[in-house]
């Protein structure tokens, strides 16, 4: 078991690290190969002021003469070793520009993924145990409502209500306490619906097993049923939905951070897309995948320890979906 | 449950459903309104008689009333004729994304779950990576590198969801593959091809439709914040999330913000429960 797991963990890693060089790769190829010259389309902006030997200089100086193939090679050495060269822009290295940012974003994201955990668990309980025809139903659709909403609308209402009608904060400080707070639930508020529908369909099949029968039959509460009984068993498939989550959260905080007029990774995508600096662009794909690909890893390793009927049947990696068509779908939804 | 059975259970269920036609209430309703913003899009001029490009300056900002539904916007134009308007341009695009998605995506899953061997892991490590990009990042790249308008909004969100499509088809291509039916065919001399064509994609896109429901419905939402970041065609369009990125600037006459943005939810809601319950009759 233990040399299975072992082989079972080299495996994943060598494939997490391909994924990550295939999403560098990819980048750079949708950005040097489709048609479109952003490159000198920045150079030549007349708002720029450089004449046609500086334009020269500046793509000889970033190697953009060479050979497409060569570049990539280039690019990709200094990738492996954590450099991500210069912004076009602002000539200045994309690492420091993007650790300048990291900060609110994290903050940002971790509180949404807070709020997050928090709503699904809190809709996942109602579920169970509020009486069938008060409210179940209602808590039952809010997922797929959640999932009908812009998360940009989202924002803008909370900003409407909670910032122009009761005054709680003001657009022009974003970083206050209250800002931050709503930022992340409008952020949050998506996210939450997939980890629910998750946890809702484990719930239901976790709420009909004998041992859920006996735990009622022994007269607990319903809180202690489902805080001890029903809540771990149901919660281990949701480890897999979180790592799909951190990726919707990375790609939300480009809208919201935009909405709430944060400053942050996904402001600088915003401004690195409208000046077409690609090497920033590149350098955030690259990061957002390395950030996906872990905590997949790590959702996959954790969970052969989490729970012990997790059998590694010929290294293959573990699918907490069952085979049932219906699942099957679901699940291949989920990862959108 | 084998898949003879399966088969001959959804014929069944699609006769009773052809005889019956009964509805949920719910499913009635989201028909209802695809059928009308469908109207819309077809034909936005039967629905409205003010011009969708330009205002009366004196009428700007009212709110919503008799005459205008919606209200109207800084420059005196009614807003329900700007949201009857944009019905074409959002919806189409959300169409062609759903049909690069599901061609480009099936087409990988199909050719992986087929053939199997290298191109399966070959293709696999593709869908990995496509997965492994945010959805949303991976389209805001795409539309950067082929240019900001609203068909190329359509092609990124097409692109960010074809690895959704491959995964779904090469599990249900892998299923049927092994089918009873598949092997006779094979036993009977069937080509490859015959039985790629004949017998495995037909059985196996059947799950792809409430799949690709589902991804029209998150496309206008993906296509809707493309626009809304301006990556999508510029004003005077009046694409859905365009208009609730120009009202966020008037949060004072919140129609500008709450009309279209409730004709979207309304949308994508009534379109993804036309996904459930196709799911759940199939």
């Amino acid at each position: 078991m233990k040399g299975a797991y072992l082989s079972y963990a080299a495996k994943r890693f060598a494939q997490a690290a391909v994924v990550i060089l295939l999403a560098y790769v990819f980048t750079f190829v949708v950005v040097s190969i489709l048609p479109g010259d952003p490159i000198t389309n920045v150079l030549r902006d007349p708002q720029n002021g450089f004449s046609e030997d500086q334009i020269r200089q500046i793509i000889a100086a970033q190697g953009l003469d060479r050979p497409i193939p060569v570049q990539l090679w280039a690019s990709l050495s200094h990738f492996v070793i954590g450099d991500f060269g210069l912004s076009m822009r602002s000539s200045r290295p994309v690492t420091t520009l993007i650790a300048e940012v990291l900060p609110s974003t994290l903050i940002l994201a971790s509180e949404a993924f807070a709020i997050a955990l928090l709503l699904a668990v809190t809709i996942g309980y109602g579920t169970q145990f509020l009486p069938k025809r008060l409210g179940q139903g209602l808590l039952r659709g809010f997922p797929s409502l959640f999932l009908s909403v812009p998360n940009f609308v989202i924002g803008l209402v909370l900003i409407h209500v909670f910032g122009f009608q009761v005054g709680l904060f003001r657009v022009i400080e974003p970083n206050s306490f209250w800002a931050t707070l709503f930022a992340s639930i409008a952020l949050g508020i998506p996210v939450s619906a997939r980890i629910a529908e998750v946890l809702i369909a484990n719930l239901d099949k976790e709420s009909e097993q004998e041992y859920a029968a006996v735990a009622r039959g022994r007269g607990l509460t319903q809180m202690r049923l489902f805080a001890r009984h029903l809540l771990k068993p149901s919660s281990l498939p949701v480890v897999t939905v979180i790592a799909l989550a951190i990726g919707e959260l990375l790609g939300g905080s480009l809208i919201t951070e935009t909405v709430f007029g944060r400053t942050g990774i996904g402001s600088l995508v915003q401004r690195s897309v409208s000046t077409q600096d690609l090497p920033v662009l590149q350098a955030v794909v690259s990061l957002a995948a390395v950030v996906f690909v872990l905590v997949n890893l790590i959702a996959d390793l954790v969970y052969p320890l989490l729970d012990p009927r997790v059998k590694l049947i010929g290294n293959r990696r573990y699918r907490p979906t069952t085979a049932d068509d219906s699942a099957a779908t679901a699940s291949a939804a989920m990862t959108s | 449950m084998t898949l003879t059975s399966f088969s001959s259970d959804s014929r069944i269920t699609a006769i009773s459903r052809l005889a019956a036609l009964r509805l949920p209430p719910t499913v009635a309703l989201a028909f209802a309104v695809i059928a009308l913003v469908i109207a819309w899009s077809l034909a936005p001029g039967l629905f409205t008689s003010h011009s969708p490009v330009v205002g009366v300056p004196a009428d700007k900002l009212l709110s919503p009333s008799a005459a205008h539904w919606f209200g109207t916007d800084h420059l005196g134009r009614d807003l329900y004729t700007r949201v009857v308007y944009g019905t074409a341009s959002s919806v189409t695009s959300a169409l062609i994304a759903v049909v690069i998605a599901a061609v480009a995506g099936g087409l990988i899953g199909l050719l992986a779950g087929f053939l199997g061997g290298w191109v399966d892991i070959l293709l696999a490590r593709l869908v990995d990576v496509l997965l492994a990009i945010p959805n949303f990042l991976l389209a805001v790249i795409v539309v950067t590198a082929i240019g900001f308008d609203t068909t190329n909004a359509a092609i990124a969100t097409g692109v960010s969801a074809v690895a959704v499509f491959a995964r779904v088809m090469r599990s249900e291509v892998i299923k049927t593959r092994h089918a009873t039916f598949v092997e006779a065919s094979f036993l009977l001399g069937g080509s490859r091809w015959h039985i790629l064509l004949r017998h495995v994609l037909p059985n196996a896109s059947r799950s792809v439709l409430p799949l690709a429901v589902l991804q029209f419905g998150l496309s206008i939402l993906v296509i809707a914040s493309l626009d809304f970041l301006g990556y999508g065609d510029p004003p005077p369009a009046s694409d859905w999330g365009l208009l609730i990125s120009i009202g966020k600037d008037y949060l004072k006459w919140p129609w500008l913000v709450y009309a279209p943005a409730l004709v979207t939810i309304a949308t994508v809601l009534s379109v993804n429960r036309i996904s459930r319950w196709l799911r759940k009759t199939d």
